[in-house]
């Protein structure tokens, strides 16, 4: 489903991704772990597709496509999900207004018509309650004034209703209690199938421990040094960043 | 081309010094006055600014003919002449028309509809509007589709516990200058919206003094692609326990430039007066310009006061965030387009106006 190969990237020329391989298959989930500074997030902002990274070498391939070829709203239409560390404060634009806009930017790419209200209001209802969104909340401006676990429930509530192929979760453990990060995981753990991809990227192993990931990567200075299966989340648990990569 | 106005066929038994100062300060043969600052006036000649002799001609009113309309004199206006605390130049188009036009007079409690359509462009007198009760009741003051590039000027005045709300629209492609005047007596509330969008050249001063507990709200939405659109405010607290607020925001490319210019005076006795101003321009181009300048001035030592001004490039982190939801470039910068500026339409009241406010600003986007 997603292939990277031997990706180099820089900001403002500096390297921060330096030769970081990664090949993810259909239904698998995959866990990104490390440091500070390793480059996690500017993986996440590269596959989304944000502007001001430089491609300095390196594929990505993403079902069968050149990622790169694509503009952000393409690669999100062709199943692509980000879920923000920090999540946008977008003023004057109501949540449920928003949500409706992308699902019919989605229908559209897809030749379908807008969804009709009810529709709209079913699917809504449904996935909110889930995740403890009240119909308040969907009446507020899209994360302005949300507490922190807000706007990450607004995150995976998006993800839910966009049913992306492939999906990156930058850290979304952080900032949340026990009580959000449970109802976050099962959010996730609803939209798991055969048919779909995850790439959870996290620095603790506590948010592993709801969603149990196939595969678990650890990223340091911009490469992965290190992959295995959930056991490594614990190794690194004990023994931290700087050991398992002195080790690798 | 002369821009000036003959001193001498004013009526100079009845100007103050100060007055005549004001009519000596042309804005449209010298840019440097400081309340004409950014207006670009100088550059927009506009022939005949005095209309002496000029008949008002009621026939052409028949959408007001149930109002009680009477030729208004200028004696009680040039009464008034002084009653603005300006430190520096006081207002030209004010002092022009005062001196200079003929006035008509329009009760707007003798008209039956909720609704008041006023179109400047088919009177060139000044307009004395009255409104003495709390019947809930919309102004629209049209002043597009201008074919004379002659200043308009409304004086409106509201007697204790009065309301109003009203509408401004200034949206067509050509030149206009207005100035507004609202007084208002004890308990008076009014809510007003400039909306304009796309002209040619445009100056618009809104002038308000507030008497005791008034509440005054002062909307600009400003959408332009083109041209020099000038705003210029002064809102003046001369009794206790006023509040006003006053918002102002802007969107230009193309090269269109939007100015806004605003003071808050609060006299030493009216305390408790709570006043806010906001100024907020976002800049879609390198080629276009916005020019907010916010002004207090304060002599009472109880009173709330506050403004802020800012001037920004739309938020492209905020159009990522849309991009990444699928929504494309082109629809995620009109909606942010929109949320910037759509608070300032929650001051209509009538629901037909403000639907058909929201389809005009998603029609110019």
């Amino acid at each position: 489903m997603l292939t990277i190969k031997n990706l180099h990237v820089s900001i403002e020329g500096k390297q921060i991704i330096k030769g970081l391989s990664l090949s993810i298959n259909k239904g698998e989930v995959h866990a990104l772990m490390g440091p500070n500074g390793s480059g996690k997030s500017t993986l996440s902002y590269v596959l989304s597709g944000k502007e001001g990274y430089e491609i300095d070498e390196g594929t990505i391939e993403y079902n069968g496509k050149n990622l790169l070829d694509l503009e952000v709203d393409q690669r999100a239409n062709a199943g692509l999900f980000l879920a923000f560390q920090y999540p946008m404060e977008i003023p004057g634009v109501q949540t449920s207004f928003f949500l409706k806009t992308a699902i019919n930017s989605k229908r559209k790419f897809l030749g379908m018509p807008e969804i009709d209200a009810l529709e709209f209001a079913k699917l809504i209802k449904s996935h909110a309650e889930d995740l403890g969104i009240g119909s308040e909340m969907l009446k507020r401006d899209l994360n302005v004034n949300y507490s922190g676990g807000e706007k990450k429930k607004q995150e995976i509530l998006q993800m839910s209703i966009l049913k992306p192929d492939m999906a990156i979760l930058d850290e979304t453990d952080s900032g949340l209690d026990i009580d959000a990060l449970r109802i976050v995981s099962e959010g996730v753990n609803k939209l798991r199938s055969e048919q779909n991809s995850f790439l959870v990227i996290t620095h603790y192993q506590r948010l592993l421990n709801y969603i149990k990931p196939d595969f678990v990567h650890i990223i340091a200075n911009g490469k992965i040094v290190k992959s295995g299966d959930f056991s490594l989340a614990l190794e690194l648990e004990e023994k931290g960043y700087e050991d398992i990569s002195k080790t690798a | 081309m002369s821009t000036a106005v003959k001193l001498h066929t004013m009526p100079s038994r009845n100007m103050s010094n100060y007055a005549q100062k004001a009519l000596l300060n042309n804005p449209f043969e010298n840019f440097k006055i400081e309340n004409y600052k950014y207006a670009q006036l100088h550059k927009s000649i506009t022939t005949n600014l005095s209309l002496k002799g000029f008949k008002p001609d009621f026939s052409s009113f028949n959408s007001f003919k149930n109002l009680k309309l009477s030729d208004g004199t200028n004696t009680d206006l040039l009464g008034d002449l002084n009653k603005w605390n300006y430190n520096n130049t006081d207002s030209y188009f004010r002092v022009n028309s005062i001196s200079e036009r003929p006035s008509i007079k329009i009760d707007l409690d003798l008209h039956e509809d909720e609704v008041i359509y006023l179109d400047l462009s088919i009177f060139k007198e000044n307009i004395q509007l009255f409104k003495a009760t709390e019947l809930p009741k919309t102004l629209i003051i049209n002043n597009s589709n201008f074919s004379d590039d002659c200043p308009r000027s409304i004086f409106l005045n509201l007697s204790e516990n009065a309301k109003l709300n009203i509408i401004h629209f200034n949206i067509s492609n050509s030149k206009s200058f207005l100035y507004f005047e609202i007084n208002q007596q004890n308990k008076s509330n009014v809510k007003f919206l400039s909306f304009q969008s796309n002209n040619v050249h445009t100056r618009n001063e809104f002038f308000a003094s507030l008497e005791e507990n008034c509440s005054l709200d002062i909307y600009g939405l400003n959408f332009h692609n083109h041209g020099v659109n000038d705003n210029y405010s002064f809102i003046q607290h001369m009794k206790p326990s006023s509040q006003s607020r006053e918002v102002f925001k802007s969107i230009v490319k193309n090269g269109a430039v939007t100015n806004f210019q605003g003071k808050i005076y609060v006299d030493s006795i009216a305390q408790k007066t709570d006043g806010y101003q906001m100024s907020r321009s976002l800049i879609l181009d390198n080629e276009s310009k916005a020019n907010n300048k916010p002004e207090l001035e304060i002599y009472a030592d109880d009173v709330k006061c506050s403004h802020g001004s800012t001037v920004s490039k739309l938020n492209q982190d905020q159009v990522y965030y849309f991009q990444s939801r699928g929504i494309n470039e082109e629809q995620a910068v009109k909606i942010l387009q929109k949320a910037f500026l759509v608070e300032t339409l929650d001051v209509i009241e009538n629901p037909q106006i403000k639907e058909y406010s929201y389809n005009l600003l998603d029609a110019r986007l």
